[in-house]
């Protein structure tokens, strides 16, 4: 009987192999997995597969494709090979990250306020005020305890040596956190016999830890503040993971007219009349939640939830205005931002990145078009980027267009070698996939980072796009104790 | 409790209701036909016409089709999408309330809808018409497999209670509604006239209305072989027992809003506890001679009347109380009265649609 691992081959010098190094040796803490998988047949293999599947399917793991007519459900694919990080790297990721989230919130609460970075010119100042995510609205408002961004999701990758890099910093409205639970469940239902033999750090308390920091930003104390999640409905690509918290949380899943401002506090409506809440863990955009501060179009808000949340009445989580500090653009200054607030070295490195607003940046981009990866420096999800090598002239040309006519809006990165996995091509065969990683960390009255996060896989081979709304899948993703 | 939740609850559970009432009406009227074949051809509107004058709108049906025969009503009482009472339709409707609150409600309820909803969608008109009994059953058994689990998976507390009235109301409404047209049909039907032998025809028809209501054996129990219109519309208007009467319909969705509100048989809390109240005691201490002395057509169309009257004073009460409280007398003379001729009935038919 051929074994599972015997014909997988990363076969390439220029990416990282999670699990065989460039010697063609095994790491160390995949070799258990490997020689369990190892023992399977491929029926044991489809076998599972299918438990896994039949999971999914009656949990209504679904996202909605947007562009496809009407918003196809799709079942959110999931590799079986799960990804190991042993706790020594796990312990510099989460340094790393604790002092990124601490660095970006001090900046967002000084651009908030005095604004002293940019007086210093440490971030050019046009770059920050003229942001699309800035809110001049905000200016002057301090959320509780200080804190601007309670729930972030950054995505890492790891470069050819394996170093980790942070891609981007999610600071709006980070989604996947329930594929991560969802996942974990699958795994421990399909293997059961390999949690045996690793001790894998547990995920399954997040719902509590998150509900636990949204009651610690509750504006006033009290012993039970009210929590609630704030979804834009149905129709939304999220909705399932909405409903999914707000069940896991205990506490109410609302839409925009479910909640009512009255006298500048918040209410919902029950049926046993008006029921004040006090904190808001919003999944709707900054431009939606209040048609009479930002998009009046709007019919996912609540009007008059912004004068709420300034005088201080209920806490939004995260804070307006976030997404100041993931813009691409400000992405690129944020090594010097921790330098600014902390005098620390960052732990964790940015990718290379080129700013078009930058003129001698702008020549290297566009001279470099073929070899770079240009991105909108406000979108997200895998839309509007540009990848180089895989691009005719034509949509160069159009890109480079683009980039001059509006270069505060662009961003060149070398097209990144994300680190590859092996992962199931078909129920026989693994191929390398290339893969990022998004762990979900909670800022309340300390920062806490679940272990692990969820691993997204680019399944289509040879793909670098990992974005589930681009064909990607995700794995379970492991923090082992070292063996 | 979330005023939207409970009102999805309350339109899942009324809309479902609606599909399992609009299938026992086809299904009764299938088996009339069977009995009365020998003696008119089964296309016959008059058979059919009814159907529609009192589930629909006889305008909005001849838009789309010719005749009232067996094969277009039934289309557009199954399947026809631009009916908004359509089986189709409502559960559809049912569907896309419950996964609005899907973290409401139990999984297996979920399950239970999705399944139905998916069974609608896989059958063809033609298997309809082939086998109109095992269809009517499916759809029969699914509602009562629903029931079943929503009772032993769902906590039995406030979002339970809508659950309850919406259930019981569209019951009460839609067994007002089965009784009017087939006494209509029955004290007026072609047949009737000649049919020279005392009645017999009568008789095997007003068995399948009661087949139809799931009642026949229930009846018998009550009344023996004395099956006369007199005993069937007591038994289906006044009986306290049966499930599907609606006496026991409306008594069924008293308690369930005594369960959220606190009132009690001696004092009420609100507008809707008064209204419903009201009308359990009409019900109560109504004789079936002083149904017949009223006529039973007014008598039911009161029932319809009071019955959209509640939905109406709940919406205000539950699930829209931040809007300006309507006097109930602004409602009564909002009422437009025109008779029998389906535009009132489908007046309150649209009032009885979920509020956007």
């Amino acid at each position: 009987m051929t074994r599972l691992f015997d014909h997988y081959n990363p076969q390439s010098e220029r990416f990282f192999d999670e699990v065989i190094a460039c010697d063609g040796a095994q790491r160390s803490h995949y070799e258990i997995m490997m020689q369990r998988f190892n023992q399977f047949s491929s029926a044991d293999i489809r076998a599972r597969r299918e438990l896994v599947n039949i999971f999914f399917r009656n949990q209504g793991i679904t996202f909605t494709v947007y562009g496809v007519d009407e918003g196809i459900e799709r079942i959110f694919p999931f590799d079986l090979i799960p990804r190991i990080i042993p706790s020594s790297e796990w312990a510099m990721i989460e340094r790393g990250l604790i002092q990124r989230i601490t660095a970006l919130n001090e900046f967002l609460a000084d651009i908030y306020h005095k604004q002293q970075i940019l007086r210093d010119k440490v971030v050019p100042a046009d770059l920050v005020l003229g942001s699309k995510h800035f809110r001049r609205e905000f200016i002057g408002v301090r959320p509780p305890l200080g804190i601007y961004i309670h729930v972030t999701g950054s995505d890492l990758i790891r470069d050819g040596e394996g170093r980790y890099l942070v891609l981007e910093d999610n600071l709006r409205t980070p989604s996947g956190v329930s594929y991560m639970l969802q996942n974990r469940i699958a795994m421990k239902r399909a293997f059961p016999v390999l949690f045996d033999r690793y001790t894998v750090r547990p995920v399954e308390n997040y719902p509590q830890q998150l509900l636990r920091t949204l009651q610690e930003i509750s504006p006033s104390p009290k012993p039970d503040p009210k929590v609630v999640v704030l979804t834009p409905g149905i129709y939304n690509s999220a909705y399932f993971e909405h409903s999914f918290l707000a069940q896991q949380m205990g506490v109410q899943l609302t839409e925009g007219r479910d909640l009512v401002v009255n006298n500048n506090k918040v209410y919902t409506r029950t049926t046993r009349g008006l029921q004040i809440v006090d904190v808001i863990y919003r999944r709707v955009d900054d431009e939606f939640i209040d048609p009479l501060v930002f998009r009046p179009d709007s019919v996912l808000g609540v009007a008059g939830l912004i004068n709420a949340y300034r005088k201080g009445n209920v806490t939004l989580a995260n804070a307006i205005g976030t997404g100041v500090a993931d813009d691409k653009v400000i992405y690129s200054f944020v090594p010097d931002i921790i330098r600014y607030y902390l005098n620390e070295e960052p732990i964790l490195d940015n990718v290379e990145t080129w700013l078009a607003s930058n003129p001698k940046h702008l020549k290297h981009i566009l001279e470099n078009l073929d070899k770079l990866v240009v991105k909108a420096a406000n979108e997200s999800g895998g839309y509007g980027m540009l990848v180089g090598p895989e691009s005719t002239p034509e949509q160069r040309e159009l890109f480079a267009e683009k980039i001059v006519e509006n270069p505060r809006n662009y961003i060149a990165q070398p097209t990144i070698s994300l680190s590859r996995h092996p992962s199931f091509f078909n129920d026989t065969e693994l191929a390398p996939c290339h893969i990022d990683l998004r762990p979900y960390v909670l800022y309340g009255k300390s920062v806490s980072i679940v272990p692990g996060g969820l691993t997204r896989v680019a399944l289509k081979r040879g793909s670098l796009v990992v974005n589930s709304s681009q064909g990607g899948g995700s794995k379970d993703t492991w923090v082992i104790d070292n063996l | 409790m979330l005023s939207r939740v409970a009102e999805s609850l309350f339109w899942m559970s009324r809309y479902f209701e609606r599909a399992e009432n609009t299938a026992r009406f086809l299904d009764v009227n299938f088996n009339l036909l069977l009995d009365l074949n020998s003696i008119t051809p089964v296309d016959h509107p008059n058979y059919w016409k009814p159907l529609i004058m009192v589930m629909a709108d006889p305008e909005h049906f001849r838009s789309l089709y010719q005749e009232y025969d067996a094969h277009s009503v039934t289309d557009y009482l199954v399947f026809n999408r631009k009916n908004s009472s359509s089986i189709l339709s409502s559960i559809s409707m049912a569907r896309e309330n419950a996964r609005s609150i899907i973290e409401s409600i139990s999984s297996e309820m979920w399950e239970q809808l999705n399944n139905l909803y998916h069974f609608l969608q896989s059958v063809s008109p033609q298997q309809v018409h082939s086998d109109p009994y095992s269809f009517y059953k499916e759809i029969k058994n699914a509602s009562h497999l629903f029931q079943g689990i929503t009772d032993n998976t769902f906590s039995h507390n406030e979002g339970w209670a809508f659950v309850q009235i919406g259930k019981y109301l569209e019951r009460a409404d839609n067994s007002a509604r089965l009784i009017d047209v087939k006494y209509h049909m029955l004290t007026t039907s072609p047949a009737r006239h000649s049919d020279l032998v005392s009645g017999s025809v009568d008789i095997i028809q007003w068995m399948a209305v009661l087949k139809s209501c799931s009642a026949l054996e229930a009846f018998r129990k009550v009344y023996l072989s004395k099956i006369d219109p007199d005993n069937i519309l007591s038994f289906l208007i006044l009986d306290r027992s049966f499930p599907r009467s609606i006496s026991f319909s409306i008594c069924a969705a008293q308690e369930a809003l005594w369960r959220i509100s606190g009132s009690s048989s001696h004092r009420y809390a609100n507008n809707v506890d008064r209204l419903i109240g009201k009308m359990e005691a009409e019900m109560s201490y109504t004789t079936v001679e002083e149904i017949l002395q009223q006529g039973v057509r007014p008598f039911l169309e009161e029932i319809e009347q009071g019955l959209a009257k509640i939905g109406e004073q709940l919406h205000l009460l539950y699930f829209a109380y931040h809007t300006p409280k309507i006097e109930p007398a602004d409602i009564a003379e909002a009422l437009p009265f025109t008779g029998l001729d389906g535009r009132r009935a489908n007046w309150s038919q649209s009032q009885q649609q979920q509020q956007q």
